[in-house]
């Protein structure tokens, strides 16, 4: 391969480089921390250095297929510098304008203002770029829009009332804004940048980082790198920098491949590309599989959803995944490659342990394939967390289920996610259930079996018991559901 | 925007929306400032038998390691009382507790540093509960008592009684900003300290006693907090005293930002309570009689807690007549981080449990708990002393009421709630209606005083300093709009300048909610000095030529930038041009001010006194529904009424309310603190402790301030703001229970503690389903 060794961005209008071998920065620098030590942007906040507060909220915008410009918001906690990389990178500082010597603040900034929306103001550049964001992509957008832009930003003084009326009231121009007037400048910027096709090398003295911009160079750096670590979002991963000081010392970045992006509709599956972000997944699966746009409304928040890939979530294969038991209600296929071959492995197969996985030392997740889900087939899934948003799930299940035509169980499938070390199905409960008559006196006596199958764990989010009588109980709320049609 | 008036924006918000606002951590201080990290204890209980920080010191872009050793001065940093060393000595008595301090030049050094100090340690065994505090005798200092007449024999006599115990758990304060303090050292001994405290004054104490040198070469400075809630009431003491020393041994400007993680655990939390209770009433649910005994976990050293203590006993009655009462407090000390002061200082947790008692009541006598609390109010007339022996005045429960139970249509939707149960299985609904009265004063009461510097410069602009701190509240801006309303000038013309104890000194913590009812009279005093003489000034200049009727200085006004005559319009001068003939006539135009709270006294033997100015009042209505299945629930629908007299700025004050019940509508639900049985905090980021998000606020949120209610003897008629609203948020947590009860069709008694969970409200549901059976 013949590689690049620089990053290149926009930055502040102006194409910015940086060449880590001559930089005091390695590779994996949070763009927080580039930017704070900037004298000229110290705006962005650092308020959990997690990626759950959204203080450090900035907005990228990228090119997409057709060569538009695409806003999204994101921690900038968790993005690595090489991310950003043939992207727009747009701070608190770039949002206001000088007009006639006179300071113009940017609609969504006027309004946070006449509604009171900051009271501390340590959020608020934040919730200023979050609202940026949502200002760009939606008109008169509905209040759950609002919120969902949102859900990423803790204020903790204002109760965020101001904060939605200032959205409201502000995002009502079709996004027009000096961002509009100066659009073409900046696509050109990203297509030249975006012209060199080379993957790039990023060789530092104590860290080694990888941007491949194909599969096939990515492949290759897996086989000569096989202990890298994979990233895609990182939203996993950095924590592991930000949280415990962990220097990685190689890093394979899968972030800017277009061929792991693909969402493909085939006679009897879908096929989601690894590198597909669970925000576009989500947009892509409304109707398709509404368990699963279900489970990824609620996933994270908007921030971590642009970043946070479908790959990720499958092979970081955590106790809780909540893709998971999704993926193992519809017996979804991961898919997997190396330089001279591709296999298919089977969801449950490919999940070995606790943050284990069936994958071979060369080997990438490209793709997950979901089988249509027949029509005589019912499948659901739930999240039950001490928060509603962003919040890690106390457990998390999907159901599904087949009925004869004599109303008995042909099949189920139980899955649940917090209840042991890896996502896991309830065997003894669906044996039990098999050939039953599907009512809720077989239900009731199905919860039984089920409150005891399982050995969960006591921690910061919840007593084992709890987790026993709401993972049983979600048994029951999808048989009402189905049943009673009662749903809220 | 119209000047003087009570729009104005606060006076940040456009450098809050444009990233320009400077906080702590963005000041530049150059390029030899150095990062501060702290070393605290792994332990929660254990002897330091030895040490070695030689290693540490060795490390290249170290520039100071320090331990006990090399504090110059005291090493104590106790606000009230003298027991809490500014690094451990021989002892460590939580996780969190700072042993020593590393000045390096970047944050990652000096954490490389850390990892080469070794320390020997003899474990000892921690106290990590109330119960076992209590087992062990560790009474922080005396119980506060408060009681009148005999609640044992009104026990006794009365008709019904419950009795029972309520839990009620910490609260992590989740300012945006962690704890962060820059210490610049000037020449010899002076050190310029940028804080993020609440109380400058006491910052600036403590780094002096700490660094052995007298206060006058200490100047402490904060523009603004990014939130505070009472944690950095005395705990931003603590990282400014230590990067003080910092800087002291390095000659360098050190800064120190806690990392979130690290201020989670390092830092004390709202006080938990273990509360044991018993209630007498008649058929009518009148209370007769109550006894409670509060006992709050006061964590290592004492801190706040007993003036903490001492709010909650002072509001174990919230807003109900108890003929006979009898409140107990006891604080207990354990190994945990010292507990500190929170957005209601102990009041919420003494509230707690009589509105508890009272649901029950209701539940018992099978009636509205709404028409039991509306019949043991406060009277007007009579029924109207508290058992501290202070008189409800201006009692406005009644008007609150009558008003909210209206606009919150209360009696029809609770009639839509029965049936909404009668027809549901799965998921159940539950509504309250709570109030509060919360006493405004600092309960101690030489507290209450406050100071003011205000300087006109001869452009006619104004700059105002206080002694109050600015954490979001607001509180500047309300300065800007009194001083510009008391010069008759336009608000852009007054600018509110960074608190500095050099500018205005022995100042108290900006807490207690009385932040703008202090300063703002302090403010006023100055210019009503600064006033006097810009009188005299413009007498003679109206007086100058011969007028039949000389301008009288009674009727000379102050108003939309000018300065003039009522009797005779004609005389009239602009603000500005008065300044400077008043410059040129040798006068001052700098004065200080001065406020002290009148008539506030408390004696803690009797448990008698005033101890409050005067009472504020809400009361708010929150609906509920609850899935019954998962113990996962949504505010369906809040009211809140609530009084701030004559608002002096309602955009602030609205905010003020809706921000301060949304923090308690975390307390109250998902907010749930932890430690494991080592002592060490399991909720130590927001990855496991959970705030409000945007989607967690009622989804019909309705906040409205109470009209027409002018305050008697404050600034501008106005009203505290800052804590009472945070008790509303009670009617989120008994409208829960009010749908847990309904469950078994309340007929049963929900278990129930705060925080509800979903854990706690699904583990009681379940107990309802099996007694139902």
């Amino acid at each position: 391969m013949n590689n690049s060794d620089k990053i290149c961005f926009v930055f502040d209008n102006q194409l910015t480089e940086i060449d880590f071998t001559k930089s005091e920065f390695r590779p994996s620098t949070t763009l927080l921390n580039y930017l704070r030590s900037l004298p000229t942007h110290k705006g962005v906040k650092e308020g959990c250095a997690e990626g759950d507060c959204g203080a450090c909220t900035v907005v990228i915008a990228e090119l997409n297929q057709q060569n538009q410009l695409e806003y999204k918001a994101l921690d900038s906690c968790l993005v690595f510098l090489p991310m950003i990389h043939g992207k727009q990178i747009i701070t608190i500082e770039n949002l206001e304008q000088i007009v006639n010597k006179e300071l113009k603040l940017h609609p969504v900034q006027q309004l946070m203002v006449e509604n009171n929306g900051s009271q501390c103001g340590y959020c608020t550049p934040g919730i200023v770029m979050s609202l940026f964001a949502l200002f760009k992509n939606h008109h008169q957008p509905e209040k759950e829009v609002i919120e969902d832009a949102l859900t990423g930003n803790l204020c903790r003084c204002t109760g965020y009332k101001p904060i939605i009326e200032a959205a409201e009231k502000s995002c009502c121009n079709h996004g027009n804004d000096h961002f509009t007037e100066k659009q073409y400048e900046i696509i050109e910027m990203l297509l030249s940048i975006n012209e060199n096709k080379k993957s790039i090398s990023l060789l530092h003295k104590e860290q080694e980082y990888f941007l491949p911009l194909n599969l096939k160079d990515a492949l290759e750096f897996k086989k000569l790198y096989p202990n890298a670590v994979v990233i895609s979002g990182a939203t996993d991963t950095a924590l592991r920098q930000t949280k415990k000081g962990e220097i990685i010392p190689q890093l394979i970045d899968l972030s800017q491949i277009e061929e792991l992006k693909h969402f493909t509709k085939n006679n009897n599956s879908i096929e989601i590309g690894a590198g597909l972000t669970l925000e576009k997944a989500k947009n892509e699966v409304e109707n398709i599989f509404p368990a699963l746009f279900d489970i990824l409304k609620v996933f994270g928040s908007l921030q971590i959803r642009n970043i946070a890939t479908i790959g990720g979530n499958i092979g970081s294969a955590s106790p809780i995944g909540d893709t998971l038991t999704f993926l193992f209600a519809c017996k979804a296929f991961v898919k997997l490659q190396n330089l001279t071959s591709v296999r298919k492995v089977a969801i449950e197969d490919f999940i070995i342990g606790y943050r284990k996985t069936d994958t071979n030392a060369d080997e990438l997740i490209t793709a997950v394939e979901i089988p249509l889900i027949p029509e005589n087939v019912i499948i659901k899934s739930y999240k039950v967390s001490n928060r509603k948003d962003l919040d890690i799930s106390t457990v998390s299940a999907s159901f599904r289920l087949q009925l004869s035509n004599k109303n008995s169980v042909e099949e189920i499938i139980i899955a649940f996610g917090g209840m042991a070390a890896y996502t896991i199905r309830a065997s003894k409960t669906v044996t039990y259930l098999i050939d039953k008559t599907w009512n809720r006196n077989t239900v009731e006596e199905a919860m039984e079996v089920l409150k005891t199958e399982f050995s969960p764990i006591s921690d910061a989010r919840a007593e084992k018991d709890y987790r026993a009588m709401a993972a049983a109980n979600l048994l029951l709320k999808f048989w009402s559901e189905i049943s009673l049609n009662q749903k809220d | 925007m119209e000047s003087t008036q009570n729009q104005i924006y606060h006076d940040s918000a456009i450098k809050h929306v444009s990233g320009k606002s400077v906080y702590i951590n963005d000041m530049d201080a150059g390029t030899q400032m150095l990062y501060g990290k702290v070393v605290y204890s792994p332990h929660a209980h254990a002897k330091i038998l030895s040490f070695n920080i030689d290693k540490a010191k060795l490390v290249k872009g170290v520039h100071a390691v320090l331990s006990y050793k090399d504090i110059p001065g005291l090493n104590q940093m106790g606000p009230v009382i003298h027991d809490e060393p500014c690094l451990a000595e021989d002892k460590v008595n939580f996780i969190g507790q700072a042993i020593f301090l590393i000045a390096a030049e970047t944050m990652e050094i000096a954490q490389k540093a850390e990892k080469l100090i070794e320390v020997e340690y003899e474990i000892l065994k921690p106290i990590l509960s109330i119960e076992k505090a209590i087992q062990y005798n560790q009474l922080l200092s005396t119980p506060r008592i408060i009681k009148r007449c005999n609640a044992d024999e009104a026990m006794q006599k009365a008709k019904h009684r419950l009795s029972g115990m309520l839990k009620t758990g910490a609260q992590e304060h989740w300012y945006l900003e962690t704890q962060t303090s820059l210490c610049v050292p000037g020449e010899m001994n002076e050190y310029m300290v940028y804080s993020s405290t609440q109380n400058p004054n006491e910052t600036q104490a403590i780094v002096a006693e700490v660094l052995g040198i007298p206060r006058n070469e200490v100047v402490v400075e904060i523009r603004r907090m990014g939130g505070a809630f009472g944690g950095k009431e005395t705990q931003g003491n603590h990282v400014a005293a230590w990067a003080s020393l910092l800087s002291y041994h390095t000659r360098r400007p050190v800064k120190i930002h806690l990392f979130r993680d690290d201020d989670q655990i390092m830092t004390g939390k709202r006080h938990r309570f273990v509360s044991s209770y018993e209630i007498g009433f008649d058929d009518d649910g009148m209370i007769t009689a109550y006894k409670a005994e509060l006992n709050s976990d006061a964590g290592a050293t004492a801190d706040l807690s007993m003036a903490i203590l001492e709010r909650a006993v002072l509001h174990a009655d919230n807003s109900y007549f108890i003929p006979n009462i009898s409140i107990i407090g006891k604080a207990w000390k354990t190994n945990l981080p010292s507990n500190t002061a929170f957005r209601g200082f102990g009041g919420p947790q003494g509230i707690a449990v009589i509105e508890n008692a009272i649901d029950r009541i209701a539940r018992f006598l099978k009636k509205d708990a709404l028409e039991i609390r509306y019949k043991n109010f406060y009277g007007i007339n009579d029924r109207n002393t508290t058992h501290y022996d202070e008189v409800v005045e201006n009692n406005r429960l009644y008007t609150i009421y009558d008003q909210l139970i209206n606009s919150s249509e209360y009696l029809k939707r609770r009639k839509e709630i029965d049936d909404f149960n009668a027809n549901n299985e799965f998921y159940k609904k539950g509504m309250a209606l709570t109030p509060v009265k919360f006493g405004i004063s600092f309960t101690t009461a030489f507290l209450n005083q406050a100071g003011a510097l205000v300087n006109i410069y001869l452009d006619g602009t104004v700059l105002v300093n206080h002694g109050g701190t600015e954490m979001g509240q607001g509180l500047h801006t309300k300065m800007q709009q009194i001083a510009a309303i008391e010069l008759g000038i336009s608000p852009e013309f007054v600018k509110v300048n960074a608190t500095n104890t050099s500018k205005v000194p022995n100042t108290s913590a900006t807490a207690a909610s009385s932040g703008t009812d202090m300063n703002g009279m302090a403010v006023k005093n100055a210019i009503d000095i600064i006033k006097e003489r810009l009188l005299t000034v413009a007498l003679s200049e109206f007086n100058q030529k011969t007028y039949p009727n000389p301008s009288e200085i009674k009727n000379i006004v102050f108003y939309n930038n000018v300065v003039f005559d009522k009797i005779h319009p004609d005389r009239i001068i602009l603000f500005k041009e008065l300044i400077s003939k008043a410059y040129l006539q040798q006068v001052s135009l700098s004065s200080t001010g001065f406020y002290k709270t009148p008539n506030i006294y408390f004696d803690r033997e009797t448990g008698k006194g005033h101890p409050f100015h005067y009472y504020a009042f809400g009361m708010a209505v929150s609906e509920v529904k609850v899935d019954t299945l998962t113990g996962q629930n949504e505010v369906l629908r809040t009211d809140i009424l609530h009084d701030t007299g004559k608002s002096i700025n309602e955009m602030i004050d609205i905010g003020q309310v809706e921000g301060a019940f949304v923090q308690g509508l975390g307390w109250v639900t998902t907010e749930s603190i932890k430690w494991d049985k080592d002592g060490r905090l399991m909720n130590h980021s927001p990855d496991t402790y959970k705030i409000p998000t945007v989607n967690d606020i009622p989804a019909d949120f309705r906040t409205a301030l109470l009209k027409d209610a002018p305050n008697y003897n404050t600034i501008h008629k106005s009203k505290a703001v800052g804590e009472p609203p945070f008790i509303l948020a009670f009617s989120v947590w008994l409208a829960i229970k009010d749908a847990i009860s309904a469950v078994g069709n309340h007929q049963f008694e929900p278990d129930f503690e705060l925080p509800a969970t979903n854990e706690v409200i699904l583990k009681s549901i379940e107990k309802i389903r099996l007694l139902s059976k």
